[in-house]
């Protein structure tokens, strides 16, 4: 019998060439927490910094490889967990190139002399120790985070069961909650920033785990494709899956920071290191967004009809929130924040759309959004005085007369974000609402565009402060960026301008088809 | 096209390099876009009007349908007369007019604007109308701020921003609503054969939000007379002639498809109408010249919009002929405004005496431009005005309403004349030197157009019928000063008559609005209103409070799937509150310990307390007869404690020194927590009764366990048997979890005894 049981047990199917981008990043993680061990202090930062852009190049070079002879409908692997199709390498691919926007952020140490973070964190700040680490070199362990967090990403969109789902879920945040605790000044409010994220995230997670089980209980499977089926045709009481569609969904709004699920967005943002903050800003939206996407098209696609009317809601009080309470913000990266809960909105308009052009305009959207914000708070890590990073709005006067490139730089990329034509913001604002409209969403769309009209007016109120005042006498001055930074902010604006005069090659490529399941 | 556009823009790049060097020299340079683009418009008016319009594209991002078309029809080119045409003289104007300081900008700006006007013009597909609308409004912010220096500019240019930027957004709804409806987004398409249906009734509503907020139609207005404190020039051009009639044109440009609407018509002869009085009215209490005009142009542009809303050919004839001669004398005014500006350092009527008597000859040019404003014979205003009434005539109400707005015109048209150049008894005699050839010369040429189009309204007619030949000719109309005694005549006289009249009673009693008729009001409200809101909820929900963030979430998490749920109306199942007695003091148990944990003031209590709760549980796997859950639930609230009291050694032993007082916030946590959590009950309650029987795995586990495994409990076997693999992974990473924490411990350990010694 023993004998028996043994040949029963088989080896799933793993299509190594499929998830070998997936497979690199994690497991140069690993090789990144060995360094972390192993390495003399004085060599860690060039080895961390030097395997982190090794591995993401290299990841990217395996998925560029596979693009080759994928499958054009895709392939499940891993037993099914994984689902390897055209939508999941687009936002691969996205997650990579922001990714390696983010390390190279992470990895500046010009800009904060010695870099962005503690050289340790858990020392209690304010201490003679902590005072006395002021100067000395950054950690590196946020290089070994920053992979894990990345590869848990990449899980996220692609996988094709709520199990596997939540365990990326999971490996994507725990790495963020320590790194927003990380920052090298101001470190109350970057610990605070890190708690306040973790509770609130551990909740987020319970809701999509109680979902879970609920949605097992409907459906007695948690593959996506066996919840679809169950939701397509069956005479079971919808009692469950409602309940259960609704908590999963509230895990998942959560993690992209919709209204009215964005609370922890603002303090985290504001409170973590700008790097971190980037970070998160650019890859954990593109990594929520597309596991929402998955989720939606791919287990409740049947049952929109019920749902549709709530995420209808919850975008609008997004877009809402967002636009209206970034009017008051004072601080430039709250601010950066309460966009990021307006475009959230935008985003789930074209998440609930279900159509192919709706997927592609959200892929669009998320990938020139990921840009576009990378750069910014790129740029907002330049702005600095005496204490820091001068994120006060009101200290940024007159910028342009100090620093016209810097300015500059941040107009457009201010424009980008308002979705002013000819650069990237536009199309994809255009793209995602002409797929709404299309999807019979004409009072969104609406909506959707008094919002952006709100929201350009923060933005504007920046330019103008920027071109049209007198800088302050002690006002804060623009430090020179190191090459990593330099390299992401001329990433981030060559992308914003291009993809907004010539957004054809990337927006036919952002055509992905459906999901595979 | 595509080339002249972009030779403005390459044009507006080079400017600042070019003013940085030679100075006014820029503005010459600046000329050579506008006027190569009326050169080649007009060089190619044969073709248009022979009604096969040039065409160009260019292909943007055919994926998703973006492609930039320009096409030249006969409105196009009359509107590239104005744009271009005064365009270059405000530009020759300007070289004379401007201080030394800001050339290279202001020129730039004013050359892209007028590249951008010539593409709104002649774009034929929605995009880049709207793409160029916009850089017109982007144009006009950076314009009217200026610098940003002083408040006041600050102000006013986004104000101007706010309003024509959402009439924009407005619009470009409205136009791809349209488009879908349609099916294409040519606007040549749309206007040829219009969809129909309740969507397009709100397209065009939305279409006229622009236009009317462009245009600065009432209620939205107040924009354009604040736009004032931009320099001269750039009023005459952008807030005169050129970019406020961007409304107006997109109205005549969509009325040969949607005329018949009355969603379409309505808004547009009420608010145009109303706007037409309502500026005259202002335009008489102002002391300002500016400002005058400024409320002159916002009633002429109510009368246009009349005029080119209504949809009918004579209108269209009146229309496209009164867009004409609006453009020539409004550009000659203010330019003549920026001369006395310049030359006196003052424009307040007030201040201004005996320029007449000093200036004889530019006052006569000017008095040729009011006299056409004022729709006086023999000058084109007249020929205009003559034919809208004529237009009219079938609708007394309507026609009542612009006469009254006409006869306004004609008494601001006086008050502007003797303000400015008449003579008035105690104010002293204001000295200046006349004004050189490059600054009177953009006034004459426009006022003397203005006469000589009138006697020979066979140079513009073709372009005007060409236009107007969108709708059906019922009787063709001719341009002309004399059509014979007509009413139109009668009203025309009765027009000049009664602004006389007006003229004399107004100066006569000068008076106040009631401050409530002003829509500046409601913007300013508008604003504050928005701002206030933010402030509030921010203030509210955005304290940096992890229990409100926390309630926030719970809230929502509650209200929505509870309000699905009711609204599903799930039947409670039947059930009973207990199985065996013993439960009742342990849920009894478990409960106070819950409130006890949430009461305590020591940290210890607290976690003694949360472990209760725990045993609690536990003791109810137990009853149910669940030993091997329950065991395992001690055991993990035994790890747990241990685990609290090695962190609580390091910490206070209280929470708050001070006992805290129960404050109206707590309550409301308080209620908060228990809904939730009642909530979450009462859910539980609902999914256990709604399970279809056993899932299909339990059914197989227990059909086997007793055979394959031996078994009599099903868990056991399912642990030890059936998933023996999965145990053992277990096991090994509790173990591996279990040595990192006892290391730590103990590496921590030796570090401090290190330390000690």
């Amino acid at each position: 019998m023993l004998l028996a049981q043994v040949e029963q047990v088989q080896v799933p199917d793993l299509d190594f060439p499929a998830i070998a981008p997936i497979l690199i990043v994690l497991g140069a993680a690993c090789v990144s927490v060995l360094f972390e061990a192993f390495l003399p202090r004085s060599a860690r930062w060039a080895a961390q910094f030097g395997l982190s852009v090794l591995t993401l190049v290299g990841a990217g070079a395996a998925l560029l490889a596979y693009l080759g002879d994928a499958p054009a409908t895709g392939v499940t692997t891993l037993a099914g967990a994984l689902a390897v199709d055209k939508p999941a390498l687009f936002l691969w691919a996205t997650l990579l190139i922001l990714g390696l926007g983010s390390v190279f952020l992470m990895a500046d140490r010009r800009v904060e002399p010695g870099g962005a973070f503690a050289a340790d964190a858990a020392i209690r700040p304010g201490t003679i120790q902590d005072r006395a680490q002021a100067t000395t070199v950054m950690q590196t362990e946020v290089f070994p985070l920053a992979l894990f967090s990345l590869g848990g990403m990449m899980v996220f969109t692609a996988s094709n069961d709520l199990l596997t789902m939540f365990i990326a879920l999971e490996v994507l945040s725990l790495p963020l909650y320590l790194m927003c605790g990380l920052a090298r000044r101001r470190r109350l409010i970057s610990q605070e920033a890190a708690v306040k994220y973790f509770l609130l995230g551990a909740f987020a997670s319970a809701f999509f785990l109680y979902g879970l089980a609920l949605l097992y209980g409907y459906a007695g499977s948690i593959k996506l494709s066996a919840i679809a089926a169950a939701a397509g045709g069956s005479d079971r009481s919808d009692t469950l899956l409602f309940a259960g569609i609704g908590l999963l969904v509230v895990g998942l709004l959560f993690k992209a920071a919709v209204g009215p699920f964005h609370t922890w967005s603002p303090d985290v943002y504001q409170g973590a290191p700008t790097p971190v903050t980037a970070f998160m800003g650019a890859c954990t939206k593109v990594a929520a967004f597309g596991g929402i996407l998955r989720v939606f098209s791919v287990a409740f696609e049947a049952t929109s009809w019920e749902w549709r009317g709530v995420l209808w809601g919850v975008a609008i009080v997004s877009m809402l929130i967002g636009a209206i309470l970034g009017l008051t913000q004072t601080d430039i990266k709250r601010m950066v924040a309460y966009s990021s809960v307006a475009h959230a909105g935008f985003l789930l308009i074209g998440s609930i759309a279900l159509t192919d052009e709706g997927r592609a305009a959200t892929l669009f959207y998320l990938l020139t959004y990921g840009f576009t914000t990378l750069s910014v708070f790129a740029v907002i890590s330049l702005v600095r005085d005496a204490n820091g990073e001068a994120t006060q709005i009101s200290s940024w006067a007159g910028l342009a007369k100090r620093s016209p490139v810097v300015a500059g730089i941040f107009t457009v990329l201010l424009l980008a974000l308002a979705g002013i034509p000819f650069t990237s913001g536009f199309v994809g604002k255009f793209v995602v609402f002409s797929a709404a409209l299309a999807d019979g969403m004409a009072p969104l769309v609406v909506i959707a565009l008094l919002a952006s009209a709100v929201a350009a007016f923060f933005y504007l109120r920046i330019i103008v402060l920027m071109y049209m005042r007198e800088p302050e006498e002690d006002g804060p001055t623009v430090s020179l960026p190191g090459v990593p930074t330099t390299i992401t902010i001329a990433l981030g604006v060559a992308v914003t301008i291009l993809l907004g005069v010539f957004p054809s090659a990337v927006l036919d490529w952002s055509v992905v088809g459906a999901f595979v399941s | 096209m595509l080339i002249l556009i972009a030779a403005h823009f390459l044009v507006a790049a080079l400017l600042p390099a070019v003013a940085a060097r030679w100075g006014r020299a820029a503005f010459v340079v600046a000329t050579l876009p506008p006027a190569a683009a009326l050169v080649t418009a007009v060089s190619w008016s044969a073709t248009v009007l022979n009604g096969a319009p040039p065409t160009e594209s260019l292909s943007w991002a055919p994926t998703i349908g973006l492609d930039l078309t320009l096409r030249l029809d006969p409105l196009a080119l009359l509107m590239i007369v104005l744009v271009s045409g005064v365009g270059a003289l405000v530009f020759v104007y300007y070289a004379a007019y401007t201080p030394p300081e800001g050339i290279g900008r202001h020129s730039a700006l004013l050359v892209v604007f007028a590249g951008s006007m010539f593409g709104l013009v002649t774009a034929d597909d929605v995009f880049s109308l709207y793409v160029f609308w916009e850089f017109t409004t982007v144009c006009s912010f950076l314009l009217v701020g200026g610098l940003g220096l002083t408040r006041a500019a600050r102000r006013s240019a986004t104000q101007a921003l706010l309003v024509t930027g959402f009439g924009g957004l407005a619009m470009l709804l409205g136009l791809i609503l349209l488009g879908t409806a349609a099916g294409t987004f040519r606007i040549s398409a749309i206007v040829a054969y219009p969809p129909s249906g309740a969507v397009v009734e709100v397209a065009v509503v939305l279409l006229l939000v622009g236009a009317l907020t462009k245009s600065a139609q009432v209620p939205f207005h107040p924009w354009l007379p604040a736009a004032m404190v931009a320099p001269t020039p750039v009023s005459a051009y952008l807030h005169a002639a050129a970019m406020v009639k961007a409304g107006v044109y997109l109205v005549a440009r969509f009325a040969p498809g949607f005329a018949d609407l009355p969603a379409w018509w309505i808004p547009l002869v009420v608010l145009g109408s109303w706007t037409m009085v309502l500026g005259g009215v202002r335009a008489l209490r102002e002391h300002d010249l500016k400002k005058l005009l400024a409320f002159g142009t916002v009633s002429q542009l109510g009368f246009l919009i009349v005029l080119l809303g209504v949809g009918e050919h004579v209108a269209a004839v009146a229309g496209a002929t009164m867009v004409l001669a609006h453009g020539l004398f409004k550009s000659a005014l203010f330019l003549a405004v920026g001369v006395i500006d310049k030359r006196t350092g003052t424009r307040d009527v007030r201040e201004l005496s005996g320029l007449g008597a000093r200036w004889p000859a530019f006052t006569g040019f000017v008095v040729l431009a009011a006299a056409s404003m004022a729709g006086a014979p023999p000058l084109l205003g007249f020929v205009g005005k003559e034919a809208a009434f004529e237009a009219l005539l079938g609708e007394p109400f309507v026609l009542a309403v612009l006469v009254l707005g006409s006869a306004l015109t004609v008494a601001y048209s006086l008050r502007f004349l003797i303000g400015a150049f008449g003579s008035k008894p105690g104010v002293s005699l204001v000295d200046s030197e006349k004004p050189g050839a490059v600054l009177a010369g953009p006034v004459v040429i426009p006022a003397l157009a203005g006469l000589v189009l009138a006697f020979a309204p066979g140079v513009v007619e073709p372009v005007i019928a060409g236009y107007a030949s969108a709708y059906p000719v019922a009787e063709p109309y001719g341009l002309a000063l004399w059509h014979g005694f007509t009413v139109p005549l009668l009203l025309s006289a009765v027009v000049l008559g009664g602004g006389y009249l007006v003229h004399r009673f107004a100066t006569g009693h000068p008076g106040r609005l009631p401050e409530a008729l002003h829509a500046q009001t409601g913007y300013d409200r508008v604003v504050m209103a928005l701002d206030s809101v933010a402030r509030g909820v921010t203030g509210r929900l955005q304290a940096g409070s992890v229990p409100v963030y926390l309630g926030v979430i719970l809230v929502v998490a509650v209200v929505v799937p509870g309000a699905g749920l009711l609204a599903g109306l799930t039947p409670l199942p039947r059930t009973q509150w207990f199985d065996s007695w013993l439960q009742v003091p342990l849920a009894v148990a478990v409960l106070v310990a819950a409130g006890l944990a949430v009461l305590a003031r020591r940290r210890l209590t607290a976690v003694l307390v949360t472990g209760v709760i725990g045993y609690g549980i536990a003791a109810l796997f137990l009853v149910d007869g669940g030993p091997d859950l329950a065991l395992a639930q001690f055991l993990v609230e035994s790890l747990t404690l241990v685990v609290f009291v090695f962190v609580l050694r390091r910490m206070p032993t209280r929470f708050t020194e001070e006992r805290r007082p129960l404050t109206e916030g707590r309550w409301v946590k308080a209620v908060v927590a228990c809904v939730a959590g009642t909530f979450v009950a009462v859910l539980a309650v609902l999914f256990s009764a709604n399970r279809d029987g056993l899932p299909e795995a339990s059914v197989e586990y227990i059909q086997r366990a007793k055979e394959d495994a031996g078994a009599s409990n099903v868990v056991n076997a399912i642990i030890v048997d059936f998933r023996a693999f999965d145990t053992v992974g277990e096991i090994a990473v509790l173990a591996v979890a279990a040595t990192g924490a006892a290391s730590l411990i103990l590496a921590s350990q030796r570090a401090r005894r290190k330390a000690d010694r």
